[in-house]
């Protein structure tokens, strides 16, 4: 009878001990996890158009050329993470930036020289992300994908347009200290693929972004 | 070349007056249009609109052959070039063909008729359009088309050469008979005695192509003239527009063409300064992103555009705004000021 109690007792001690393994105690279910710092998203072709005026025949004149491309540029990033198991964790994003729209205009009918004519872009993303988490020690490598809703406003706010957006990716955490709670750093590669967005041609763009910050696990 | 116009004559408050607005093919001189792509009637110190109050516009044909084209093949393609201005969303335009007469295509007879006139006088004029208007409210009274049969003629699907198409032209005219003025959407080289049209994004360009070319479609640019005219609430709510200012050494540019350009939809809409502070609105945008770009009048005659009045200045060069400008829905892009330098 006796055995049969410490047997039951001493997995329960067991488990009340503080965590004294070589590698910082994982997260478990419920944890959270709150990151932020900034990104960089790279640019890509927005489009480009000839400014033609119909002639007798079947070639158009031109009267200009304009080539529209999307300039890559800095933005700031949020996260708020929850762990469903010790590897897996749900997050919700938030980007933000402000990226040059710029068009290039060339081959103008009347000889005016080339200029480049530029806009403001307003970008929001939000989505949600789960996250797969490899490993166990300071370094945690991840692999992530999710989709999202992507907002983008002209600098007049006068323009809006909006799309569904996915992603995929990964990264790793550098975490810090060794308590249950500790800050870490994120390092995180990413693919977004829209298929809207304020540019001179819609269709379906794949964007590549690098987010670095701070993360805070508790 | 072709030349189109119109007139008015006064009964009661009406007045009669001549334009002839041109669509040449090698020179353009021609009495004035009154502004951006519409025609006016000076009111004291403001101006009305030319335009019909009442539908369908029923108009009459003149039964006069000519070689190459019978009176129901003039008529067929008039008919043509209504269908193309009515087909134009949001305006409401329609018309209705009255029946053949034996009266020529002038003013006076309070019928709308459209016709052939041996003009060797004009010869360059390919077609004039006159009107009879209520010169207190703009309202046209009485429009008549003549196509002047000094020159070769055709009717041919794919046009002819050496003969000038009657849709092409016709179509023209009839966007005066609405009330368009010309457009300067267009390129044009001088040669020895004239000037030619390289291109041209607008039926309402005053200058035709060479005879043997077709222009049977009205453009963005001639929908948005025709639209500021009759266009309704719908128009109005989904389209946009974007107004500025041209200015040289610090002071307004008269007479400067403004290009807004589309480039999602390849669309151009332009218009002129008209003011003495170089200012001006484009309507009839399609909402989004546009490319903008001024230049000199300068590939035509100034008169087939604009009042003597109007001292336009055409010495500076091309240039382009320096920000994208994206026209609201149902509103205006502001403050759009383009700065030009001399040549």
């Amino acid at each position: 009878m006796i055995g049969i109690t410490l047997l039951l007792v001493l997995p329960a001690a067991a488990a009340a001990q503080p965590y004294r393994g070589v590698h910082p105690p994982p997260p478990h279910k419920g944890s959270l996890e709150l990151g932020g710092g900034v990104f960089w998203a790279g640019g890509y072709d927005a489009g480009s158009a000839d400014a033609n005026e119909t002639t007798a025949g079947t070639a158009p004149l031109t009267l200009f050329v304009v080539d529209g491309r999307m300039k890559s540029g800095p933005g700031a990033a949020v996260q708020v993470g929850v762990y469903l198991g010790r590897r897996v964790s749900a997050e919700a994003t938030f980007h933000y930036s402000r990226p040059i729209l710029q068009a290039r205009v060339t081959s103008d009918f009347e000889s005016a020289p080339d200029v480049n004519v530029d806009g403001t872009v307003t970008s929001y993303l939000m989505a949600g992300s789960l996250l797969y988490h490899f490993g166990r020690g300071r370094l945690v490598p991840f692999v992530s994908g999710g989709g999202g809703y992507l907002r983008q406003l002209n600098e007049s706010n006068a323009d809006l347009l909006t799309s569904p957006e996915i992603h995929g990716g990964g990264g790793v955490k550098y975490w810090m200290g060794r308590g249950s709670r500790r800050f870490g750093l994120r390092l995180e590669a990413l693919a977004s693929a829209r298929h809207k967005g304020i540019a001179f041609e819609q269709k379906r763009r794949i964007v590549p972004s690098f987010v670095a910050g701070i993360a805070y696990l508790f | 070349m072709t030349r189109r116009g119109g007139s008015a004559a006064s009964a009661r408050h009406k007045r009669m007056f001549v334009w002839t607005v041109v669509v040449a093919a090698m020179f353009a001189s021609a009495p004035a249009a009154d502004a951006y792509l519409k025609l006016g009637t000076r009111i004291g110190t403001g101006i009305a609109n030319l335009r019909f109050n009442r539908f369908p516009v029923r108009y009459f044909v003149t039964n006069r052959d000519v070689p190459g084209v019978t009176a129901p093949q003039l008529q067929q393609a008039v008919e043509r070039g209504f269908a193309s201005w009515a087909a134009i969303p949001n305006t409401g335009l329609s018309s209705q063909f009255a029946g053949f007469t034996g009266a020529p295509p002038v003013n006076g007879d309070n019928a709308n008729v459209i016709g052939f006139s041996t003009r060797p006088d004009l010869d360059r004029v390919l077609g004039s359009t006159s009107f009879t208007v209520d010169t207190i409210t703009g309202e046209i009274l009485e429009a008549d088309i003549f196509l002047n049969s000094t020159f070769a003629w055709s009717v041919a699907a794919a046009g002819e050469p050496g003969r000038q198409d009657v849709e092409s032209i016709a179509l023209h005219e009839i966007g005066h008979l609405h009330g368009l003025g010309h457009s300067m959407l267009g390129e044009t080289e001088l040669f020895a005695g004239g000037r030619r049209v390289l291109g041209a994004e607008a039926v309402m360009f005053p200058i035709a192509f060479a005879a043997g070319g077709i222009n049977r479609t009205p453009r963005a640019d001639d929908i948005a003239g025709l639209s500021d005219i009759y266009g309704n609430d719908q128009f109005r709510n989904t389209t946009g527009s974007m107004s500025g200012r041209v200015t040289k050494n610090g002071t307004g540019v008269v007479g400067a063409h403004v290009i807004a350009f589309n480039p999602a939809t390849g669309k151009m809409i332009a218009t002129f300064t008209l003011s003495d502070d170089g200012a001006f609105v484009i309507a009839g945008l399609e909402p989004g992103l546009h490319i903008v770009r001024v230049e000199p009048l300068d590939d035509a005659d100034t008169a087939s555009f604009l009042e003597a009045s109007f001292k336009v200045d055409a010495d500076f060069k091309v240039a382009y705004y320096t920000r994208i400008v994206t026209v609201p829905r149902g509103g205006t892009a502001r403050n759009v000021d383009l700065t030009v330098t001399a040549k």
